[in-house]
């Protein structure tokens, strides 16, 4: 605990709660870095826009932008496989309640939370980890994430080496319409996330600014600095939703 | 089986085909079904001393393509003679009979040779109108389908139309057009050929490994036969050194198109695509669509046509913005969209910050957390 001085006013005991533990961090990171690296390889693959002179056999760039999408793929996906198993392992903040909203007192705080984007509060509810609407909109990157695997394993498992054990994911490719609505589904919830980056950078900043708990930071160190008298129960802090 | 032999070489030597020919044909075909080089013998033996299994030839909503393409099996000359020789009891165009005649073959094979008839079919089914859009002696294509697949040993669907509904299934389905696998559910022993049309050469490695194993080829999922259906076309292409490289076509006639490259960003659906065609070619092995410099447009795989088209972009368009429409310039439009909503609001944030940072009343920061009021508090506790 420590004491700062706040703007204009007063004094605010400020609580560090350490919020976001090193697998988040880490799982944020890696599933960050990867999905940068697969889609500009992923461009790469759909609009080939450098193209080789010479012998084909002097030039490998679709075989190593390739090759760079797979083991980022491969990163990727255990990245939000260990996230979803830290799910059902990790702190408060992590666990699987604040992603699917399962009591009224969220669903409740969502309605706030979007009355406050649309200019309506001056204030969010406040969350010390996610608020609801935040978790829902993560709930569906998960979906998200998991499509873009799916349908990459079984894009990648049709054309696997007959004796690769990824070939057990051939089963995917009729479940999600075939190989060329694969291809199509893949490219779609690429851009899917990429709208939700642009918000999620926007909105991480935007409630650093006015949370002020060091939002953006803590994904960095794990800590936010939570006004004590606005923690009303573990996880949930209340900043004057009307005001 | 002598008798059967003798009559198979006389037929032989009849064509001007000689035994090497013959066996360099069962060697190939041992090499099309990925079988051992020893099986060729196996396969020789069985083309000539087994009993001939009968074939009726059923057409419905078609273009007789496949029928063509049957016609034209000539690489080796042999396979014609393993064409020939089926006893084809029926089949709308090219049989002699006529009529009742010919409707009167058809049901003599199906009274008579029950569950001993080989069934192929070529056209989907319709099912719209109650089956009125393709009748045969005043039968709907249905109520034939299921009499004569129904008492098949085997049934071959062959050509797209067949396979997976095809060019008449294709939205918005006028006629109710449907597979044979969908049209007479439950089917066992049925082997999907698809293609545009299917190359004769799968219909003939289909037969004789029936002849030689006495049972139809190992299948994948949609019940295309391995031999032929187990690679893509992307995988066994001839340019997909090209595609590796990075050496793209990109218009029609360009320098890369003259040399050779890979055909991906015209469009090619070689990548989605499950066909023999790189290997073993078409018009006897002449060339094939890419080797010619035309992109595959994918005719083989379920939902030709409305997966496969628009046949010169990679990908799909996107709903509601038209076939043409390119889903990566939708996606990069909304994306695009949703940064400048996001820095709109981003503004009106900033502009209320100042207006509220005028304010007599300081900013939000310095007013005391409000206690919950009654509702919020029935909500916490």
């Amino acid at each position: 605990m420590r004491r700062i001085w706040k703007k204009h006013v007063q004094e605010v005991d400020l609580d560090n709660v350490y919020v976001w533990q090193w697998p988040v961090r880490i799982t944020h990171w890696m599933t960050a870095l990867s999905l940068w690296i697969l889609s500009l390889t992923g461009l790469y693959m759909g609009y080939p826009f450098l193209i080789a002179s010479g012998q084909a056999s002097e030039h490998f760039l679709m075989g190593t932008a390739k090759l760079i999408h797979f083991y980022a793929a491969i990163a990727f996906t255990l990245s939000v496989l260990s996230r979803i198993l830290w799910m059902f392992m990790g702190n408060w903040y992590s666990r699987w309640h604040r992603f699917i909203p399962v009591d009224r007192r969220r669903w409740w705080a969502m309605g706030k939370t979007l009355r406050y984007y649309l200019f309506g509060l001056r204030m969010p509810p406040g969350f010390v980890g996610h608020n609801p609407l935040a978790g829902l909109t993560y709930f569906f990157v998960f979906i998200a994430f998991l499509v873009q695997i799916a349908t990459g394993l079984g894009m990648y498992a049709a054309s696997a080496h007959v004796d690769s054990p990824f070939r057990a994911f051939g089963f995917l490719v009729p479940v999600v319409g075939g190989l060329a609505t694969a291809h199509w589904i893949h490219h779609i919830t690429m851009w899917l996330l990429w709208m939700f980056i642009v918000h999620h950078v926007y909105s991480a900043i935007l409630m650093s600014q006015v949370e002020a708990t060091g939002t953006v930071e803590s994904i960095f160190s794990g800590h936010k600095f939570v006004p004590r008298e606005d923690i009303v129960q573990p996880g949930y802090r209340l900043a004057h939703p009307e005001a | 089986m002598d008798e059967a032999s003798s009559w198979f070489m006389r037929e032989l030597e009849r064509r001007g085909v000689s035994r090497r020919d013959f066996l360099g044909f069962c060697g190939v075909m041992s090499t099309a079904l990925a079988l051992p080089r020893t099986a060729g013998a196996k396969i020789a033996e069985a083309i000539e001393n087994k009993e001939k299994p009968t074939l009726v030839w059923l057409e419905f909503q078609d273009c007789a393509g496949n029928t063509e393409s049957f016609l034209r099996a000539g690489r080796p000359a042999v396979a014609d003679i393993v064409l020939d020789t089926l006893s084809v009891d029926y089949h709308e165009t090219i049989m002699a009979a006529a009529g009742h005649q010919a409707e009167a073959a058809l049901a003599q094979v199906v009274a008579d040779k029950p569950g001993g008839y080989i069934a192929v079919v070529e056209g989907s089914i319709p099912t719209g109108a109650n089956g009125a859009y393709c009748t045969i002696g005043g039968r709907a294509a249905i109520d034939i389908a299921k009499e004569v697949c129904g008492g098949a040993l085997a049934t071959v669907a062959i050509g797209t139309c067949a396979a997976f509904g095809g060019l008449p299934a294709a939205s918005p389905n006028p006629t109710g057009a449907l597979s044979v696998a969908d049209a007479v559910p439950g089917l066992k022993n049925l082997i999907n050929l698809p293609a545009c049309p299917a190359n004769v050469e799968n219909l003939v490695g289909t037969v004789v490994y029936f002849l030689t194993f006495n049972r139809l080829p190992p299948v994948d999922r949609y019940r295309r036969p391995l031999f032929a259906y187990g690679k893509s076309i992307h995988d066994n292409c001839e340019r997909r050194a090209h595609y590796d490289a990075g050496q793209y076509v990109e218009k029609w006639g360009d320098e890369g198109h003259r040399t050779g490259y890979c055909l991906y960003k015209m469009g090619c659906k070689g990548p989605v695509t499950y066909q023999n065609c790189p290997s073993v070619g078409w018009n006897e092995g002449t060339s094939w669509p890419i080797g010619c410099g035309h992109p595959c447009i994918g005719c083989a795989e379920p939902e030709f046509w409305d997966k496969m088209t628009p046949f010169y972009t990679h990908l799909a368009g996107f709903p509601g913005f038209g076939v043409h429409s390119n889903v990566d310039r939708v996606g990069m439009w909304a994306t695009a969209g949703v940064a400048a909503a996001f820095a709109a609001h981003g503004f009106v944030q900033l502009g209320k910050r100042m207006a509220a940072a005028g304010d007599k009343a300081p900013a939000v920061e310095s007013k005391p957390p409000r206690k919950t009021d009654k509702q919020e508090e029935g909500e916490l506790s």
